[in-house]
């Protein structure tokens, strides 16, 4: 029988030794690695693809969705908190299997055999739903989160220039650079400050403080000019938008 | 607002009453045969009640010269005044009013009847002007009562309602669950550790609900307890929260709220030593400069993080209680520098309890004036 290849990532050793000790019992379960912040795990889960997570979510660097959001999504989570109201409520919403610190042995073993039932179906993690529901509401994005390779950039959101939709990818300009993210425009633009971020065209979201002039090329047809130069196409509701706004 | 016409009820009942006048005059009139009983009620029930609304205006004299504010002398002469010119002006209306009955013809001639009794209707006009006088006076201390007490209620209310959240603020439940899973843990690894953190939990909790009970504490008791909490913290956090103390002897004296440092070491761990992956060191200093007590924390941050992460509501919350103890006499200040983060907190050096008693009883007052608005 093949054994589920489990991590555990938590900042309190304490935390993760009990998560280890409960597991001990279980030989169909290998613990491939302990990791203790967010680019530990970002780096574990992307290099050694594991079927199982116990993921702890207030930890220094990324938190436990920001984990989430830069690795492959084909995974189990069991999330494990001391206390996150709004996180729980998502979760107890999709069904997804987490531990309020600390728990019994008996709720450990209830959600460790869920997680095995969801590795034996492949199911992959409801990440963007749970994801908008356990953040705090009206708190807008403050960084993007870009993995390349199995290291994390951090670009906090007003370094940013403009974002491109690239076919699945979204390419984030900021300080002369391009980072490529899989992710849809429309996502982010939702999670973005909407009085500092504009979708300017179908492909293009500006960050207005980069904005130098409009200019207008030909009937409806407008190219935003930016302080270092960069032109980028405005569309019809796009100019609504930023006339709106300055 | 009038106190009997803006309320119904009160009104009805007050002229009701005036009816009940108004036929008791009827009655004296008819009695002594000088008038018939139909020109008696004719004449002293539409006058009575129309005294009656007349004499609602008194409620404004009532109101402008409160009874505990003007004096005797000055009460008797200006309600006999008052009482006079308002039934002259009454037996004005009569005469108007028997000239009128007069000129429909429907009795026989009243005028000059009405007019031999003048005497009588500036006597029972003036005795009922003074009850009104009277009657309003009652309603106006029964209502005055009324708010106090309700003011009383509130007050009352908002004092628990803090006694409330200052618990609710005392049992962090990150803090709370954290620990409980360490001493899971513990358990089966370390049996002796389980322990020693377990009676440091409940030595930590007992003692802050005991002080939070209290007006103040000494510095010496909150600085212990603050160490109390940074021991638990360390058995959870392990090497990376170290704890550093610098306390000024002659300060550990001073009296502090209870728990006011609390706010201030639960930033410092929540959103400083727990989002580093190496941890870091606490910092307490604690010095007498002049008047001021000097309480300065320092904990080192991650400066990557989101600036809106970092920041919790227990500094609005220290903020509160200081204005609210000490008004303008105390501070709390903030500083982030160079992936370090200090609150620095300045409060009036004392060492006995007869100046926060005085701010006691000025912060009293200011809870009244709140409600009042």
């Amino acid at each position: 029988m093949r054994r589920i290849r489990s991590i555990i990532v938590d900042d309190e050793e304490l935390a993760r030794s009990i998560v280890h000790e409960f597991l001990t019992p279980h030989s169909d379960i290998e613990i491939i690695a302990e990791c203790s912040n967010g680019f530990e795990a970002v780096k574990a889960i992307t290099e050694l693809k594991p079927d199982l997570v116990f993921l702890d979510i207030q930890m220094p660097k990324l938190n436990g969705f920001e984990v989430l959001e830069l690795v492959d999504k084909n995974l189990s989570v069991v999330f494990v908190t001391a206390y996150d109201q709004y996180a729980v409520k998502a979760f107890e919403v999709h069904a997804v299997d987490y531990l309020l610190k600390p728990f019994t042995k008996e709720r450990f073993d209830e959600a460790l055999e869920r997680a095995r039932q969801k590795v034996a179906r492949n199911e992959s993690f409801p990440l963007s739903e749970v994801v908008a529901d356990a953040r705090a509401p009206d708190v807008p994005l403050e960084r993007v989160l870009v993995r390349d390779g199995s290291r994390v950039h951090v670009i906090p959101v007003d370094k940013i220039d403009y974002v491109e939709a690239q076919d699945d990818y979204i390419a984030i300009r900021f300080e002369g650079k391009t980072h490529l993210k899989q992710q849809r425009l429309s996502v982010l633009e939702s999670s973005l400050d909407r009085k500092r971020f504009v979708r300017i065209h179908r492909s293009f979201i500006l960050n207005v403080e980069r904005l130098a002039r409009i200019e207008l090329y030909a009937k409806d047809s407008r190219m935003a000019i930016l302080k270092d130069g960069t032109k980028l196409p405005v569309s019809r509701a796009g100019y609504e938008k930023l006339k709106g706004l300055l | 607002m009038h106190p009997i016409l803006a309320n119904q009820e009160r009104l009805a009942i007050y002229m009701l009453a005036w009816l009940i006048f108004g036929g008791m005059l009827a009655a004296v009139l008819a009695l002594p045969n000088d008038f018939l009983w139909t020109e008696s009620l004719a004449l002293a029930v539409p006058l009575t009640v129309l005294y009656g609304a007349i004499c609602l205006s008194s409620w404004y004299l009532c109101r402008v010269f409160p009874l505990h504010k003007t004096g005797y002398a000055q009460l008797l002469l200006l309600y006999v005044i008052a009482g006079l010119l308002t039934s002259s002006l009454w037996i004005l209306i009569g005469n108007g009013w028997t000239l009128l009955l007069e000129r429909l013809s429907l009795f026989a001639p009243l005028n000059a009847r009405f007019i031999a009794k003048t005497p009588l209707f500036v006597g029972v006009g003036f005795i009922l002007f003074t009850l009104t006088v009277a009657v309003h006076y009652l309603i106006i201390t029964f209502e005055a009562t009324k708010v106090v007490e309700q003011r009383e209620l509130q007050s009352r209310i908002l004092a628990q309602e803090a006694e409330l959240k200052a618990l609710r603020a005392q049992i962090n439940p990150h803090f709370l669950f954290n620990s409980l899973n360490s001493i899971s843990a513990l358990t089966t690894q370390n049996p002796a550790a389980a322990r020693t953190m377990t009676l440091r939990l409940a030595d930590f909790l007992r003692r802050s609900l005991r002080v939070g009970a209290q007006e103040f504490i000494r510095l010496e008791e909150e600085i212990s307890l603050t160490l109390n909490f940074l021991e638990i913290e360390q058995i959870r956090f392990g090497s990376r929260l170290g704890v550093e103390q610098m306390i000024n002897e002659p300060c550990t004296n001073c009296l502090v709220p209870p728990l006011i440092l609390q706010p201030l070491v639960e930033n410092a761990i929540h959103h400083g030593i727990a989002q580093l992956v190496d941890g870091g060191t606490i910092r307490l200093q604690a010095e007498w400069s002049g008047s001021v007590l000097r309480i300065r924390l320092e904990n080192p941050i991650d400066t990557d993080r989101p600036r809106s992460r970092r920041s919790g509501f227990g500094l609005e919350n220290i903020r509160k209680r200081l204005k609210a103890i000490y008004d303008t006499d105390a501070d709390l200040r903030t500083e982030e520098k160079d992936g370090c983060f200090t609150a620095e907190l300045s409060l009036p050096a004392q060492t006995s309890r007869a100046f926060s008693s005085r701010h006691r009883a000025d912060n009293g007052s200011g809870l009244r004036d709140v409600s009042n608005n």
